[in-house]
């Protein structure tokens, strides 16, 4: 391929034999434009071919890593972006008294989730867990395979759901929670204080068991007032689900400061 | 490919380095608006929900 009469710019191949030859074009000043436009056609097809495949190699891993950029870090700016402002919507409207008394407001989100033991603020949690509303950074409380019950409801399930990772990540730290660890839900009138007494750490994504009213795999019997946080695990993946049981131990008034329960202090 | 781009920017080196900044943020923000979110649900990396036996993603 290499074709001849092109002594100065031959490939590489036959640099040694013409070894001798090379400085002579450097100190001569009316070389160097003269290499430039005999250079191009110097490549074969082949050669050029693999370099563009090797170009396109690179740039399919330079995607790839955009992905991982956008999918761990700007979803996250954009969740707590659009979260933040959802939850100063609800907490306006509580403060305006909207509503009335103890009335869910349940098109923007019911209340605030806090779980001390996974360090990451407040979640705003709303109805029904499509993805559309979870990547907004908030968790849902689940309408379908299994409807849940709500913390106000004399017994039942509230179960949640929100993202491991990416969209927020409410709840990315759900494995550092411990059997006795408060999970405390905030509505307009009431803090609910949940302890856990039960995880899960892998089970099938089929598994909807795990949010019936008395979900059977936590131990408990009968019905009562449970909580259950379900997310995806392993981290970065979505093989399997990670569920969390808590029970109701207790609820305070809210008072007109907002005073926190001593879990939160 | 890329030299190919290279080549066939007009003017001296820096403008052709500013298009070309240019040119590469251009496609990390359609990546990153239109692509990345169209593909994301495809891809099994975030559902965080329980389905039924019939439910799908």
């Amino acid at each position: 391929m290499v074709e001849p009469g092109h002594e100065p710019t031959e490939p590489p191949e036959s640099t040694e034999s013409t070894e001798p030859t090379e400085p002579e074009p450097e100190p001569v000043p009316a070389d160097p434009p003269a290499p430039a436009p005999v250079r191009r056609p110097r490549r074969s097809r082949a050669a050029s071919a693999v370099s563009v495949f090797g170009e396109l190699l690179i740039t399919a891993g330079l995607v790839l890593g955009l992905f991982v950029v956008y999918s761990l870090w700007w979803t996250n700016v954009l969740a707590d972006r659009e979260a933040t402002k959802q939850g100063n919507e609800v907490r306006d409207g509580w403060a305006d008294g909207r509503g009335g008394p103890g009335a869910l407001d349940v098109k923007n989100g019911i209340g605030f989730l806090h779980v001390p033991a996974m360090n990451n603020g407040e979640v705003l949690v709303k109805k029904g867990t499509d993805l559309k509303s979870l990547n907004n950074g908030v968790a849902g409380y689940y309408t379908d395979p299994v409807k849940s019950a709500l913390p106000k409801d004399k017994q039942g399930n509230f179960s949640l759901a929100a993202h491991r990772d990416g969209h927020g990540a409410k709840f990315h730290n759900i494995h550092k929670l411990k059997t006795g660890d408060a999970i405390v839900f905030e509505t307009k009138d009431t803090w609910y204080v949940y302890k856990v007494f039960k995880d899960l750490p892998k089970t099938s994504k089929y598994n909807v068991d795990v949010l019936s009213p008395v979900p059977k795999e936590s131990g408990k019997k009968k019905p009562g007032r449970y909580l259950t946080l379900t997310t995806c695990t392993p981290i970065f993946t979505s093989d399997y689900r990670y569920i969390v049981w808590a029970e109701l131990e207790r609820t305070e008034k809210v008072d007109e400061d907002r005073t926190k329960p001593e879990e939160l202090r | 490919m890329y030299g190919w781009i290279w080549r066939h920017l007009p003017g001296n080196v820096w403008v052709r380095a500013a298009i070309a900044l240019v040119l590469a943020l251009a496609v990390v923000f359609v990546l990153f608006q239109y692509v990345f979110p169209w593909a994301e649900p495809i891809l099994p990396f975030g559902d965080a929900t329980l389905r039924g036996e019939g439910g799908n993603s």
